[in-house]
């Protein structure tokens, strides 16, 4: 008797031959053993793939949960866009407009304050030269989060292709700066009679210009001398800054202390420790100040818009005052055209003989005292914020245990979210500067990323906490009471070690960067796997 | 099992309801479609993950098939069981997918003299496929031609004909059975591959 082959076997137990073959087969394998083992053993085989493949070993990505988006209807999305533009015009209205309401009140047209901080562009023209580096890498963070988030929705290349043309738009957005001149160096000097034609940008200890830039200066220096004469703007970043020449464009300056002694033909803008206007320079705009003190015996053509701590007015001023702050001083040689309006904890004092248009309008406000009542508000503030942040913890716990357990997990990787937390936080700060330096267009955006941020930044030190508690008393058994005891010892000690003055700053910045790290690296976890086993 | 797989095999009165959603999905029902593809979903899910390379790949052909699958619903014919229709485009859509990425390398049709026709020894067999797990199954699946593994889960997974599986892979019907068949031998010496491994790390743990 022949013995039938293997096909034969299969195509038998898969009733796919014809029923006299099959009848054959049948009365063969009652006396063949060997076939009616093969029989069994493929029968064996097709269970063991059959199981294999049906078993539900991953579960359905949260993007296949629902629907494809497009099916959509089209109504909710204008009513979604709707929605986000009342809201925006809401907060248009009530948030920023009245405060532009303020200014222009306080005699700061729209075009003073707005153009010097919009519309010349020449801090966005400055920034894109210095920060490339935290530019690009804020726009690739921003780019893998967008696809992080758009690929749950979307397909893989719609995904991509959103955010790649998202990109190279937020990439031609900018006007490239021309290729400036750049110079580095211990001591950077530009003698007179040498002629710069070019932006120029310089880094270095000391920078002495003395001739002439045809361009804008950048400069990053703990002393800036400047006695030549810069065409465009002058933006710096020094310790001390002197401003001897001309300037025909705006002076801008983040410095401690800034002396002006020579002539700018628009705007100045100082944030600064001290602000000198010495009485020869003269201001051909208006100025904005913050500053510890400014003493202004110069002459500016426009408005003044301060927040100083103490002010000298011994100078003229062109236009408009608007000064909040300790006190304000205006000499005898002083000279107001426009309306004056100070807010602070005291009258102005005037000297008799100050020219001014009118009385200044003076708004005094409390001085905020520190009481035992308020030391009291502040120890239950810390109380309830400690509360906050362990019941904050507790539901997150609770509710979503997949997450607390992979972000924790990410947070025991110190580095890696410490740099993720970094990277998101700078990129978040330039999102918002950016947003704020393009106003009108970011501010919507600007609002809606902080929206988005705030939460992240708020559990960030729950996870910290939770993970320094681990550490602390050892790795809690998988009981949730467990774990919140070690999230609470973790808070409390992050709580202490924060109040410590100044250290208690590092400690919370560390734990910020760090936890939101931890969270971000959650979120990306969950999103791939949603069910991968987590071991405990 | 089945009934996840087919999850319309259930009893005549649920059997009802299905197909009563499906009339009304067909008739443009939005409500009926999400609960169809709340139902059918995973199962689908499922069967790209077994027979695309990859998860990112599977999800993608899953939203496709959706889609297809919505379009063309004026096109099913309800004599026909729902879940076997289902299987038909999704199989047609991967494996269009997979052949346009030139992924079948076994292209060649009809060598049956390749096919041992010996009887292999039965208790070898018993012996390689006994006590493996599913995980091991699937990762020897994993390790297949495009083309066999699609046969061996449109036959044990999705439970298509032989005629359907015919038409979806473009062989002769006659051919199904010697598809299937090497299909069969290539997973036995990836196991046996698998298996020298697997002895080894056992050792080593």
């Amino acid at each position: 008797m022949n013995h039938f082959d293997e096909m034969a076997c299969l195509l038998y137990l898969e009733g796919q031959l014809d029923p006299a073959r099959s009848r054959e087969l049948a009365a063969h394998i009652a006396e063949c053993a060997p076939c009616r083992d093969l029989l069994h053993a493929l029968q064996h085989e097709t269970i063991l793939l059959s199981s294999a493949l049906t078993e539900d070993n991953e579960s359905m990505p949260a993007r296949l949960a629902t629907e494809h988006v497009r099916s959509l209807p089209s109504w909710v999305w204008t009513l979604a866009f709707g929605a986000f533009a009342a809201g925006a015009y809401w907060f248009w209205t009530d948030g920023i407009g009245p405060w532009f309401d303020q200014l222009s009140n306080a005699g700061f047209g729209g075009t003073d304050v707005f153009s010097m901080i919009v519309f010349t562009g020449a801090f966005w023209e400055g920034w894109s030269d210095m920060i490339d580096a935290i530019q690009i890498g804020a726009l690739i963070l921003v780019a893998v989060v967008a696809i992080a988030w758009i690929r749950r929705r979307l397909r893989r290349s719609v995904a991509i292709a959103v955010v790649v043309s998202a990109l190279l738009f937020a990439l031609a957005l900018p006007p490239q700066a021309g290729a400036a001149e750049v110079r580095r160096g211990r001591s950077i000097q530009i003698p007179a009679g040498e002629v710069v034609h070019n932006d120029l940008v310089v880094t270095g200890p000391s920078v002495r210009i003395d001739g002439t830039v045809e361009g804008d200066v950048i400069a990053f220096t703990r002393n800036l001398t400047l006695t030549g004469h810069v065409t465009g703007d002058v933006i710096a970043f020094a310790g001390e800054t002197v401003i001897d020449g001309t300037v025909d464009g705006n002076v801008r300056v983040f410095t401690r202390s800034v002396i002006l002694q020579g002539t700018v033909a628009k705007n100045v803008t100082a944030f600064a420790n001290s602000v000198d206007l010495v009485s020869k320079a003269s201001v051909g705009g208006g100025m904005i100040v913050f500053a510890a003190e400014a003493d202004l015996d110069g002459k500016m053509q426009r408005d003044l818009l301060g927040m100083v701590g103490r002010t000298d007015l011994e100078g003229l001023i062109g236009g408009q005052v608007w000064l909040r702050g300790g006190s304000l001083t205006v000499a005898s040689s002083a000279e107001i055209r426009g309306p004056a309006k100070f807010e602070g904890p005291q009258q102005p004092v005037v000297e008799a003989g100050a020219k001014l248009a009118s009385p200044i309008q003076t708004e005094v406000t409390q001085e905020i005292r520190r009481t035992r009542r308020t030391e009291a508000r502040s120890v239950i503030r810390a109380i309830f914020g400690y509360a906050g942040a362990l019941v904050v913890g507790i539901l997150l716990l609770v509710i979503f245990p997949g997450f607390f357990r992979a972000t924790l997990r990410e947070t025991g990787s110190i580095g890696l979210p410490i740099g993720i937390g970094a990277l998101a936080l700078i990129s978040g700060v330039f999102l918002l500067v950016l947003g704020i330096l393009l106003l009108i267009v970011g501010i919507g955006a600007g609002v809606a990323g902080v929206m988005a941020y705030a939460p992240i930044l708020y559990v960030a030190q729950v996870f910290v906490g939770t993970w320094l508690g681990n550490k602390v008393m050892g790795q809690p058994p998988a009981v949730t009471s467990a774990v919140v005891g070690r999230m609470a010892v973790g808070l409390l000690i992050l709580r202490v070690a924060g109040l410590i003055p100044f250290l208690g700053v590092l400690v919370w910045l560390a734990v910020l960067l760090w936890g939101t790290g931890a969270v971000l690296l959650g979120f990306y976890r969950m999103s791939r796997a949603e069910s991968a086993p987590l071991p405990a | 099992m089945d009934a996840r797989r087919h999850p319309e095999g259930m009893s005549p009165a649920e059997q009802a309801v299905a197909q009563e959603r499906i009339a009304l999905a067909k008739a443009g029902n939005a409500e009926a479609w999400g609960e169809l593809y709340r139902q059918y979903a995973p199962a689908i899910f499922r069967f790209c993950r077994r027979t695309m390379p990859t998860r990112e790949d599977a999800e993608d052909a899953t939203m496709d098939i959706f889609v297809k699958v919505r379009q063309k619903l004026s096109q099913y014919d309800a004599s026909r069981p729902f879940s076997a229709w289902l299987y038909t485009v999704a199989a047609n859509h991967c494996w269009d997918l997979l052949r346009r990425r030139k992924l079948r390398q076994d292209l060649e049709t009809g060598e049956v003299e390749n096919m041992p026709l010996e009887h292999p020894d039965p208790g070898q067999l018993e012996q390689l496929i006994e006590r493996r797990t599913g995980q091991e199954m699937r990762r020897a699946l994993d390790k297949l031609p495009a083309r066999s593994r699609m046969a061996l889960v449109l036959r044990y997974y999705a439970e298509m004909s032989y005629d359907d599986i015919a038409t979806t892979l473009g062989v002769r019907r006659t051919f199904v059975g010697v598809v299937l068949l090497r299909a069969r031998h290539q997973l036995r010496e990836i196991l046996e591959g698998q298996g020298g491994a697997k002895l080894a790390a056992g050792g080593a743990a």
